[in-house]
């Protein structure tokens, strides 16, 4: 048994969300420092074929912030799923440095741990992040720092000894289909970021619920027959996304209320990497494992109602994967003597 | 200079009319509604491209208020494209690919020469290292070290020349900001920091592999009658690229001449790189024109006694494909006939099989986006723009 390792959220903020950020603060933040909200995106994890060389190549899929991260209503790419969050720029980059962070991603936690106590379905919630910006709007640079908090899970799940494994072999062709068109009109119409799947009363064929219905839905099903399905983010065979782990927590604290809680816990993850259904001659790409939270020693309950807030981690590193912000140079994109030089 | 050159254009796509009449086989050239209807048959045949309504101030009258541009985000671009200078040894690599069976034709008449196939990248094998080389270069070391035509060569092009090496952001400009402090709390359940396994990113035949990814959008550009394409780069960390760094991915004919920076129509401020249209409509009217013509050979055979073999399963596309021909065989296709299609007859347009032979269509307009992309693509060879290859 070994621990899962989650492969950590990584961002990519398109250009025009800095141009969005400039705008907003000239005509609407001006010297206000306070958070406002913020969306953006990620779907699931790819592999691209390399054409020269035939190998796949995985890319995993990344935060995505667009330029209309601001606006309350904003049209998802498609096969993604949202992710909610707060930005909080400041004035100068004295503050963006002496800024209190630990408690700015604690705020986040908090709602995210909030969320897990009292929300019927804190499904949305699971992935809430911070983004903490300087603008530097005269050298075009803009200074960031995403969060994205995931609790610690103590004892920490396990991952059964087989490791993850290709969900086509675990689950088959006929049921993953049955899962995935479930999930698809339990979502409307794309795939909901986090879901449940039994096996329905009909032979080889599933059935889906939202994350919050945990309970009930899965009252009267074995252990070995539920399966937790997230979209996952990650392309690494062996680690899954960073949303499945508070999607875990949220389980185990569930467990941990019910009048099973002396009992390990054991369940079935699906990493969903398929955004449509593949063509009868490809495979799916989707890993499936099975994994169990160990009973803590000394208590049978790891967490209690109504307890503090679980330590959280989550600061993105930068690329050179250290704990420091990143920085965005728009310079040779926006300032009008670099882009008179590029003119023909 | 350049900021009046923009203003000029500006002032020249606001005065040129809007194409209404629909021009496409003659010229290569769409109306707005044709662009609508291309792109929903894209978007709808290939559901990574969508449609953006843009900034509303910077909306276009002439297309609808939600479908101002095409949009598809994190287009993989495995490796840079000026590893892949293609030489006259090169040519014994090309292959013929077939354009598939989407278009209802068959055929050693519809392949195209794929030129980059299984090539052996000797030379990059022997230095890996060597992805950013500049081109401009050898330019300057050709031409002698003289003065006067060493600096003639960089007033024209070491401007771009002199820049290319300059503005990879600079790290040092990041105030050190490390936190130690900041986690303490001990976290096994994180996997190691690799975005990408190294074993999993081989060094490739010698090419290293960055895989960057692309923003692409497509909007209509009113001055030149089509599509034109747009990129907004990000390297594997999610940092945006320089011009510079996007230039690397364009085919060496092209960086800096068609291919420059600009002002992206449906916004403000946002600059991007952009493939200059201005001949795009004299391209696509060739390729069309190309595939129209192997349908005539197609047809021939078929009215030579021989039935229409085509293993495509769709014989009403394929009519459609005759239909067009005939129709230009007789000479009324300038005569303004009605072809622009309803954007709902193009979304039902793969399975859609009620035109017989009578009712002649031509090459259906919802292709042309299709076709675009597959013309794209060798402007920008390593940016897996078409994704329609899937297919």
């Amino acid at each position: 048994m070994t621990v899962v390792q989650f492969n950590p959220l990584t961002s990519t903020v398109s250009p025009s969300l800095w141009h969005a950020l400039t705008k907003l603060k000239i005509d609407v933040l001006k010297l206000s420092q306070d958070t406002v909200p913020i969306s953006a995106s990620y779907s699931a994890g790819r592999t691209v074929t390399d054409r020269e060389t035939g190998t796949d190549v995985p890319l995993p899929s990344t935060l995505t912030v667009a330029g209309e991260a601001f606006e309350a209503t904003t049209t998802l790419p498609s096969h993604s799923v949202s992710a909610l969050g707060v930005l909080k720029n400041f004035n100068t980059i004295e503050e963006f440095k002496a800024a209190d962070k630990q408690a700015l991603f604690n705020d986040v936690a908090q709602e995210i741990w909030n969320s897990i106590k009292s929300s019927p379905d804190p499904s949305k919630d699971l992935s809430r992040f911070l983004l903490i910006t300087f603008a530097d709007l005269k050298k075009y640079k803009f200074y960031y720092w995403f969060a994205f908090p995931a609790f610690i899970s103590k004892p920490a799940w396990e991952i059964e000894e087989s490791g993850w494994q290709t969900a086509e072999d675990n689950l088959g062709r006929g049921a993953l289909e049955s899962i995935f068109t479930s999930a698809q009109s339990l979502g409307g119409s794309s795939t909901p970021a986090f879901f449940l799947a039994r096996p329905s009363s009909i032979p080889s064929e599933y059935e889906t619920a939202p994350l919050g219905q945990y309970a009930t839905f899965f009252a009267n099903t074995a252990q070995s027959s539920r399966i937790v399905a997230f979209l996952d983010p990650s392309a690494h065979p062996q680690h899954p996304g960073w949303p499945l782990r508070n999607a875990l927590f949220y389980i185990s604290y569930l467990h941990s209320l019910s009048p099973h809680s002396a009992q390990p816990l054991r369940l079935s993850v699906l990493c969903l990497r398929d955004s449509e259904l593949p063509g009868p001659e490809k495979p799916w790409k989707s890993r499936f494992g099975i994994v169990s939270l160990p009973l803590a020693p000394g208590a049978s309950a790891p967490l209690e109602e109504g307890g503090a807030r679980p330590a959280a981690v989550g600061w993105e590193k930068n690329t050179l994967g250290k704990l420091a912000p990143r920085m965005a140079d728009l310079a040779p994109m926006m300032d009008p003597t670099q882009l008179a030089d590029q003119a023909v | 200079m350049h900021a009046i050159q923009s203003h000029y254009w500006a002032v020249r796509d606001y005065l040129s009319p809007v194409l209404r009449e629909s021009k496409f086989k003659e010229h290569g050239r769409i109306t707005p509604d044709e662009f609508v209807a291309a792109g929903d048959f894209l978007a709808y045949k290939f559901p990574v491209w969508s449609w953006e309504k843009g900034e509303a101030s910077k909306a276009k009258e002439y297309l609808p208020a939600d479908k101002q541009y095409l949009v598809t985000r994190g287009v993989p671009c495995l490796r840079r494209a000026t590893s892949l200078a293609y030489t006259d040894a090169d040519e014994d690599a090309e292959q013929l690919l077939s354009v598939g069976p989407e278009f209802g034709t068959q055929g050693k008449e519809d392949e195209w020469v794929q030129t980059h196939s299984g090539r052996t990248t000797t030379d990059n094998a022997a230095n890996p290292g060597d992805i950013d080389e500049i081109p401009d270069d050898d330019f300057v070391h050709e031409h002698g070290a003289s003065g006067l035509s060493r600096g003639v060569a960089n007033m024209s092009i070491g401007g771009s020349g002199g820049h290319v090496e300059a503005p990879t952001p600079d790290l040092d400009d990041i105030p050190d900001m490390e936190e130690e402090g900041l986690e303490e709390a001990e976290d096994d359940a994180a996997a190691a920091p690799t975005v990408i396994e190294a074993k999993d990113v081989e060094v490739a035949r010698g090419n290293l592999l960055q895989v960057r990814t692309y923003d692409v959008m497509i909007t209509y550009d009113k001055y030149y009658q089509t599509p034109r394409i747009w990129l907004l780069g990000y390297d594997e960390n999610g940092v945006p690229l320089t011009p510079p760094q996007i230039f690397q991915d364009v085919s060496a004919d092209h960086a800096l001449k068609t291919v420059t920076i600009e002002a992206f129509p449906h916004s403000a401020t946002l600059q991007a790189a952009s493939v200059h249209p201005c001949k795009h409509a004299s391209v696509m009217k060739k390729v069309i024109e190309r595939m129209n013509t192997s349908v005539v050979e197609e047809q021939r055979k078929a009215v030579g006694g021989k039935p229409a073999t085509s293993p495509s399963s769709d014989p009403s596309k394929r009519s459609k494909w005759l239909g067009g021909v005939v129709r230009k065989v007789t000479g009324g296709s300038s005569s303004g006939t009605p072809t622009s299609p309803t954007p709902t007859a193009s979304s039902s347009a793969p399975g859609g099989g009620e035109a017989g032979l009578e009712d002649v269509e031509g090459m259906r307009v919802d292709f042309y986006l299709v076709v675009f992309l597959k013309f794209i693509a060798s402007i920008v060879p390593t940016i897996e723009v078409d994704s329609t290859t899937a297919f």
